[in-house]
């Protein structure tokens, strides 16, 4: 097939929802959501509570519609397993069979997937080194670091090489290297022709993946469509980051010689930075951390304040 | 092209993955000990008859070792260590996962949810009986000698005991598996099935006691108990038990019953992970 051919699943939404709602008892998750995402990634972007996770997990066939229709690929999703030999999903939830090495564990959720004992450890194998972990792959998960947790449960989803992967909260508490080589291995998995849903409440690591948003917010999508378009409403908001570090203090001493740093402060072995540039500050963290001057960085996060303050001046807007 | 594994393909390898899960699980020693202590008791029994002290009577008589050996069938394995096992792993294989929030990577694969109940359960009965029946015959193999009791002669009986043991591993199982799988707190309301209702529902006279897995269980029950008030008040109980075959039967329809129930709730609930 050329490029400028398609078939005609190329046609088919990737999600499709309308009027999709959901409860937990009286508090509403998801409200009305009427939506289709076509191919290619697509970044969910919302404070925590604003609904991403729920939608997620009615994509992914966690949660049933309260009211409404959801299709995935053209298919319904609840009670309909055979959708997950197209779908994989890394979900949000740091939990894990901690007694199993990381081989083992994939090895097994391969099998639930139709794979012989043979072909799922060579899968398996292949799917921990795309996510740089194949010199782990013996190790207990128990064992693992958060960043390697991490990457673990994006093996499991990709292993099987689904045509659609659903990405909640990948990147959190990843290293700085750690979220380069994964941004990388998503972009490439995007480039050949699969699709994403991505969420997230860090634009700046959505960004990093695509351009094409949902933004949430209580529940409802508040605006599809290019993140450049929200952009100059976040950077007209301090931007901040956790950095879990082996010595804090030398790394607070790198950061603050930037002008686009505007405070630092520590609590226990987390520096939180306060950033006016995002984007400035994470390609020079990630450098620093590639070549060591700032000591061991473990893990990155960011707290979602910029984020709810942009959503609560597009509301009130 | 992809394919999903078939239902009894998926059953064998959630079991197989789950087996591997029982037996790391903490709950292993817990099921160890309750193994263990019969043998204990066992031993204790034996170590006191060789050494001449009195050991337990009956109207002046001593306790045969078979006699023995069928109250602590009854007493011990199936009203106790057998429902306490069955309500700590049948509970749990539902409610574990979501309490760990791991059924995810299970729900998220293209398998039915009813696969996952059917592969772990089985998971559960094999490694119960694994643990169970060789205690039961440890126990057979150091009490039934005391006070000349032969082992060929009771050998039949013994085996008998093993298969309504393996019987009544796999019905609570299954009643519990459904528990876990609909009540929030599982464990809890396994053991006031167990220690409330069971206990309750065997004392009262009339046909409640039809509604408790014990009721066909004790019918099953090859030994004769000895004649002293404790133990023929215990016996007078079920003075009218039911043929085997129908004891049988209905403990076979309570295992499908409940292990379908199980299924079912699990492919049709939604499971709210707390975050």
């Amino acid at each position: 097939m050329t490029a400028g051919e398609r078939t005609e699943s190329d046609h088919v939404p990737v999600v499709a929802t309308d009027h999709l709602s959901k409860w937990y008892g009286q508090i509403i998750g998801l409200n009305d959501v009427s939506l289709t995402i076509g191919r290619g990634v697509t970044g969910l972007l919302g404070p925590n509570g604003a609904g991403k996770s729920t939608l997620l997990k009615l994509i992914t066939g966690q949660l049933k519609p309260s009211k409404g229709s959801l299709t995935v690929l053209g298919q319904p999703v609840w009670g309909n397993p055979a959708i997950y030999l197209e779908m994989g999903v890394c979900p949000e939830q740091d939990a894990f069979y901690d007694r199993m090495t990381g081989l083992e564990w994939l090895m097994a959720l391969l099998r639930l997937h139709g794979y012989d004992e043979r072909a799922a450890r060579d899968t398996a194998f292949q799917a921990l080194e795309e996510v740089d972990l194949k010199d782990a792959a013996g190790k207990r998960i128990g064992a693992y670091s958060k960043g390697m947790r991490q990457r673990v449960k994006l093996a499991q989803a990709i292993a099987h090489e689904p045509e659609f992967l659903v990405l909640d909260e990948p990147l959190s508490g990843m290293d700085p290297l750690a979220r380069r080589k994964t941004i990388r291995l998503l972009r490439n998995w995007a480039a050949n022709g699969r699709n994403i849903i991505v969420s997230s409440h860090v634009l700046h690591e959505v960004e990093a993946l695509t351009s094409n948003i949902l933004l949430m917010h209580n529940g409802r999508v508040l605006a599809e469509g290019n993140v450049h378009q929200i952009r100059d409403l976040i950077d007209e908001h301090p931007h901040t980051v956790c950095m879990r570090a082996k010595d804090p203090r030398r790394l607070a001493r790198e950061l603050v010689t930037n002008a686009d740093v505007l405070s630092v402060r520590f609590e226990g072995d987390t520096v939180f930075v306060q950033t006016a540039k995002p984007d400035v500050f994470y390609a020079r963290l990630t450098e620093m951390a590639a070549n060591g001057s700032s000591g061991e960085i473990f893990e990155v996060t960011s707290p979602d304040d910029n984020l709810q303050a942009v959503f609560e001046y597009l509301v009130q807007s | 092209m992809k394919r999903a594994p078939s239902f009894t393909n998926a059953v064998f390898r959630v079991f197989d993955v789950a087996v591997g899960q029982l037996l790391w699980s903490r709950r292993t020693l817990f099921m160890m000990l309750a193994a263990i202590a019969p043998i204990v008791i066992a031993l204790i029994f034996r170590l006191t008859d060789a050494v001449g002290v009195s050991t337990l009577r009956v109207n002046g008589q001593q306790v045969s070792g078979p006699v023995m050996f069928g109250g602590m069938i009854w007493l011990l394995y199936l009203r106790f260590i057998v429902p306490v096992l069955g309500t700590f792993y049948g509970t749990a294989l539902i409610a574990d996962e979501v309490e760990d929030r791991t059924i995810t990577y299970l729900f998220t694969r293209p398998i039915p949810r009813g696969a996952i109940v059917i592969g772990k359960y089985l998971a559960y009965l094999v490694c119960t009986v694994l643990v169970v029946l060789p205690s039961v015959m440890v126990v057979y193999l150091v009490m039934t000698p005391v006070g000349g009791g032969s082992l060929g002669q009771t050998f039949p009986m013994l085996l008998t005991d093993l298969g309504i043991l393996a019987l009544g591993s796999a019905v609570y199982g299954a009643v519990f598996a459904f528990i876990g799988a609909r009540v929030p707190r599982p464990l809890v309301a396994g053991l006031v099935l167990v220690f409330g209702w069971e206990q309750v529902a065997l004392l009262v006279p009339g046909y409640l006691r039809r509604f408790t897995v014990a009721y066909y269980l004790q019918s099953l029950v090859p030994h004769t108990m000895p004649q002293d008030d404790v133990m023929s008040a215990i016996q007078s109980l079920f003075a009218e038990p039911p043929p085997t075959y129908s004891s049988i039967l209905w403990l076979l329809a309570i295992l499908v019953v409940a292990l379908w129930l199980a299924a079912r709730t699990v492919e049709t609930r939604e499971y709210v992970l707390e975050q």
